[in-house]
């Protein structure tokens, strides 16, 4: 597959149209900025009904219910949901070990990257992306309305996978970034020298509802099914680190171990946080992820 | 059906090879554990190939060996590489020569018992011998047609067993049936004769050789005199196998002498020398025995010196002189003739030189007759010496006596004939001076003046010091002798001295008037006169003082009537002798050494029995060498032994290193494919 070279290489439109009837769904009710589309926790002016509570001085005499007056001959304020905004928040690995890959995984999480976002615009969120794993945290907030499409698509086409780590910086920009709460989507492969840990655990205590795709090439889930064999000398693209290995059966059994090890090690951390954790391999259609994957995740509806 | 193919392998530099294998194999190797040709390929992240890989490399710098076709043709090629440095020769059942010539060694020092369960070095020689004519008639993967095969057997003289044959069992019949000699050795004859068989030159252009040289297979311990006079010619290839032992030492009789007292003649005194070739000196007791009893023993061990190096020996001697020590035993009585034994109390691996034999005449005073004019000088020696008895004659009284009785000479041992010339010589021993026994075929043709003597035959026992270096000549007398004639002395102008032996008729003549020359003024004529009446006394009853040789032949004359004859040889073996002529016999080769007994039936000899002993000698200073040399120094040229069944062999570098190379060919090809 050609690398992405302009932004309709980035999502087409008949993928757009069959993306418009989606949204972004939250687990979680949050407090948004702005009157959006969702229900929000802050108890408003909205008609749906939340709760009641004892009149106290100052309340606004327009929400007393009137008729647990008349039969109590108390006073209670009738309290509503008010229906806020949804920030979205996508962060984009930018880390070399991203370049890589066929199809490459970096391209695959830009295309989902301008999938998601494009949802997210097309229904009203806010939208805000971050890009980690450079020396800067390069990010592009405060996205609204599907006319901010191209700006974000050029944003998204603007991005390069050479940096080194930098996810756990990333995260802490992410949750200190006072985005607002919202939904955090990670695209990433996890492959992270640092570990991912410290990172996640940043965004989790923080209320976001966060989802970690974690974007794995196809020779990196099952290396023998890829041409990988012989006597080699791997060359990590971050760190330039070097291992001599011997592709025999025994090793490659090995190295699937080690990935699933690894693979079940961050979908138990995510777990125990609250985070939802999906693999994604770059080969899988983009249309198939969004419309079956993340919708059967909960994440789109 | 099975077949055997034996390839026997040789290394010329076995060391380099080893070297060179231990100084590369195993850093290949090493190479093959420590480092891969990898291929280099970028991943997103080498955590989890370390993850995967460090159960697997335990820690250990070495990663565990894997077949690989590369290493193991490039060990391959190393080895092959390694062996062509050790040079390896291979026996591939093969000659290059079309025709091998198979000479064995039969001499003395072959006799030497240090081969494997005492096998002597003749019978090895024979066993390696044979086994080489198997092989080149053995066939095989790598065998060409088979050479024609000639063997020859060497001692002192050459003789062929074998001519040139395609036949192996016959050849291996010639083989087996070379016996063992107690004779010197000298290659020079084998070679002259090998040579004979197989110089093949042009009929147009006798200088070109059109006919391959042979191959050469010489059989030997290495000891062989004048190999700085032996050569190989242009083409021709030797391959010497080494038989018997380099440690190998011996000991031995170099030479053995017995003379009756002159004063006593019932005594005899005898004298030895010993010859010690060891590199330590030898102690050892000397006996003496007669007729085969002990009569004497050196009151102490002797003590012969080590053996010594001279440059100025012959190389093939390996520069070796011998320890010697002479021996001289008190008088023995020995009123009647016998047979003197000496020999070494403290045998070693060559035995036929430990012990020395000679025969003892009985004391016979000689019956002289003087013919002639009865000079001075002449009577007044005669009549010095011990003699039975002297007669005179003139020269008529003798012609009248012969006529009476023709058989007359027979009563006198000698007849001394000073310038006077009976009618008839046909039978008796003479000696003669001045006028030419012309009825005995010695024909004058004149008569020369102031003569010098131009060369003589030191060695001959009538030249016994004598010393002629000074002798001048007034008159002479040219003759011209016959083929029966054998001349001792040559002068500027003819023969002075000559010896003549026909029939019963033996003479020294000399071909001038002493009187006529300044020789009776000499010492050196009172010897030749008194070598003269021995010499011709000793020539009709036995080989008296002067042992033979191996290789010699026994001369003898036998009485008349006699008949029956035969020789009893060392071992006790019998050998019936026919003679033609019924006065003299000649018997030989004598291949062994010890006392071979010519006896016969009917008249007695001149000793008063049917019997005759001859001595034969092996010489320890030529032959009781026992310390076999691995090596053989031509003139020009130095051949290496080969030992063990190691036969002609092939050198196998040219081909190892072209094996070498198609490896390498393979080998590259094989990685242009992987990488």
């Amino acid at each position: 597959m050609s690398r992405l070279e302009k932004v309709d290489d980035l999502i087409d439109s008949r993928l757009m149209a069959r993306l418009d009837g989606l949204d972004v769904v939250s687990r979680k009710i949050f407090t948004g900025k702005i009157q959006g589309e969702r229900r929000s926790r802050r108890r408003g002016q909205s008609v749906e009904f939340a709760d009641f509570r004892n009149y106290s001085h100052g309340d606004d005499l327009r929400f007393v219910d009137w008729n647990i007056y008349a039969r109590l001959d108390r006073l209670f304020l009738k309290l509503f949901l008010e229906e806020e905004d949804l920030s979205m928040v996508i962060a984009i690995d930018q880390s070399a070990s991203m370049e890589g890959g066929d199809p490459n995984k970096f391209d695959y999480a830009r295309r989902l990257a301008m999938a998601l976002g494009y949802i997210g615009l097309v229904n009203n969120n806010r939208v805000s992306l971050f890009g980690f794993g450079t020396n800067r945290i390069e990010r592009l907030t405060g996205l609204r309305g599907r006319r901010r499409t191209r700006e974000m698509g050029q944003w998204i086409l603007d991005r390069e996978a050479n940096g080194v780590g930098g996810f756990t910086d990333g995260m802490r920009t992410v949750a200190l970034g006072g985005q607002g709460r919202g939904v955090l989507l990670i695209l990433s492969d996890f492959l992270f020298p640092e570990g991912y840990e410290k990172g996640l655990a940043y965004v989790a205590g923080r209320g976001f509802d966060v989802f970690a795709l974690q974007i794995l090439a196809p020779e990196e889930i099952d290396p023998a099914r890829h041409g990988l064999a012989g006597d080699l000398r791997l060359i990590d693209s971050e760190t330039g680190s070097e291992t001599e290995v011997t592709a025999s059966t025994s090793v490659l059994d090995q190295y699937t171990q080690s990935l699933e090890s690894y693979v079940a090690a961050l979908r138990d951390f995510s777990v125990r946080r609250s985070i939802t954790h999906q693999v994604v391999e770059s080969s899988v259609q983009l249309d198939t992820l969004l419309l079956d994957y993340l919708r059967r995740r909960g994440l789109l509806a | 059906m099975s077949v055997t193919l034996t390839l026997a392998i040789s290394w010329i530099a076995p060391l380099a090879g080893t070297i060179v294998a231990l100084s590369t194999i195993p850093p290949l190797v090493a190479l093959y554990f420590l480092r891969l040709r990898r291929t280099r390929r970028v991943i997103s992240t080498t955590m989890l190939w370390t993850r995967a890989t460090q159960d697997l490399r335990a820690n250990a710098p070495f990663q565990r060996l894997r077949l690989s076709l590369l290493l193991l043709l490039q060990l391959l090629a190393l080895a092959l590489v390694v062996l062509a440095i050790a040079q390896p020769e291979a026996d591939l059942g093969e000659s290059k020569a079309t025709r091998v010539v198979m000479l064995i060694d039969h001499s003395g020092s072959m006799n030497a018992l240090d081969g494997i369960d005492g096998m002597s070095r003749l019978a090895e020689a024979k066993q390696r011998a044979a086994a080489r004519l198997r092989s080149l008639h053995g066939g095989g993967m790598f065998s060409g047609p088979a050479p024609s095969v000639m063997v020859i057997a060497f001692s002192k003289d050459a003789q062929v067993l074998c001519p040139f044959t395609d036949n192996v069992t016959q050849a291996m019949h010639a083989v087996e049936s070379v016996l063992p000699t107690d004779g010197t050795t000298t290659l020079t004859d084998a070679f002259e004769l090998a040579r004979a068989f197989t110089t093949v030159t042009n009929p147009d252009d006798e200088s070109v050789v059109i006919a391959r040289p042979p191959a050469y297979e010489l059989f030997s311990d290495g000891i062989i005199a004048n190999m700085d006079r032996t050569v190989l010619r242009a083409g021709e290839r030797m391959t010497y196998h080494s038989v018997g032992q380099e440690s190998t030492e011996s000991a031995g009789i170099g030479a053995l002498a017995a003379a009756r007292n002159p004063e006593r003649t019932d005594e005899v005194q005898v004298f030895a020398r010993v010859v010690n070739w060891g590199r330590a000196p030898l102690t050892s007791d000397l006996e003496v025995l007669v007729d085969g009893r002990l009569r004497a023993v050196t009151p102490a061990p002797i003590v012969v010196p080590a053996a010594g190096k001279d440059a100025a020996v012959d190389a093939a001697m390996g520069g070796a002189v011998a320890g010697e020590m002479q021996v001289v035993f008190p008088s023995l009585s020995m009123l009647q003739g016998g047979v003197i034994e000496v020999r070494l109390a403290k045998n070693d691996a060559l035995i036929a030189d430990d012990r020395a034999a000679v025969i003892v005449a009985p004391p016979h005073p000689l019956k002289i007759a003087l013919v002639g004019r009865g000079g001075f000088v002449m009577r007044s020696l005669l009549e010095g010496m011990a003699l039975a008895s002297l007669e005179l004659f003139s020269i008529e009284e003798w012609n009248r006596r012969m006529t009476i009785d023709a058989q007359s000479p027979d009563a006198f041992d000698v007849i001394v004939l000073d310038n006077a010339m009976p009618d008839s010589i046909a039978r008796g021993r003479y000696l003669i001076f001045g006028a030419p026994p012309t009825s005995a075929g010695i024909i004058p043709y004149g008569t020369k003046s102031s003569t010098i003597v131009r060369s003589i035959r030191e060695e001959h026992p009538l030249l016994q010091y004598v010393n002629l270096d000074d002798l001048f000549v007034a008159s002479m007398t040219a003759v011209a002798g016959g083929a029966e004639c054998e001349v001792i002395v040559e002068a500027s102008e003819g023969p002075l001295i000559l010896t003549m032996h026909r029939g019963p008729l033996t003479l020294v003549y000399v071909a001038f008037d002493p009187m006529e020359s300044d020789w009776p003024f000499q010492r050196g004529f009172v010897n030749f006169f008194a070598n003269a009446l021995a010499w011709l006394a000793a020539g009709g009853t036995a080989v008296a003082d002067e042992p033979l040789a191996p290789g010699d032949v026994a001369t003898a004359r036998l009485p008349a009537g006699a008949h029956d004859i035969a020789m009893r040889d060392p071992g006790g073996g019998e050998t019936p002798i026919v003679v033609q002529d019924a006065g003299n016999l000649s018997y030989g080769p004598l291949a062994r050494s010890g006392v071979y007994r010519l006896h016969w039936s009917g008249a007695k000899g001149s000793s008063g029995t049917n019997e005759l002993a001859f001595a034969v000698n092996m010489n320890a200073r030529a032959e009781g060498r026992a310390n076999a040399a691995r090596e053989i120094q031509f003139a020009t040229e130095r051949v290496a032994g080969v030992q063990g069944g190691a036969i002609t062999l092939s050198s196998l570098w040219p081909w190892l290193l072209l094996g070498a190379f198609v490896l390498l060919c393979v080998e590259w090809w094989v990685w242009l494919r992987r990488v």
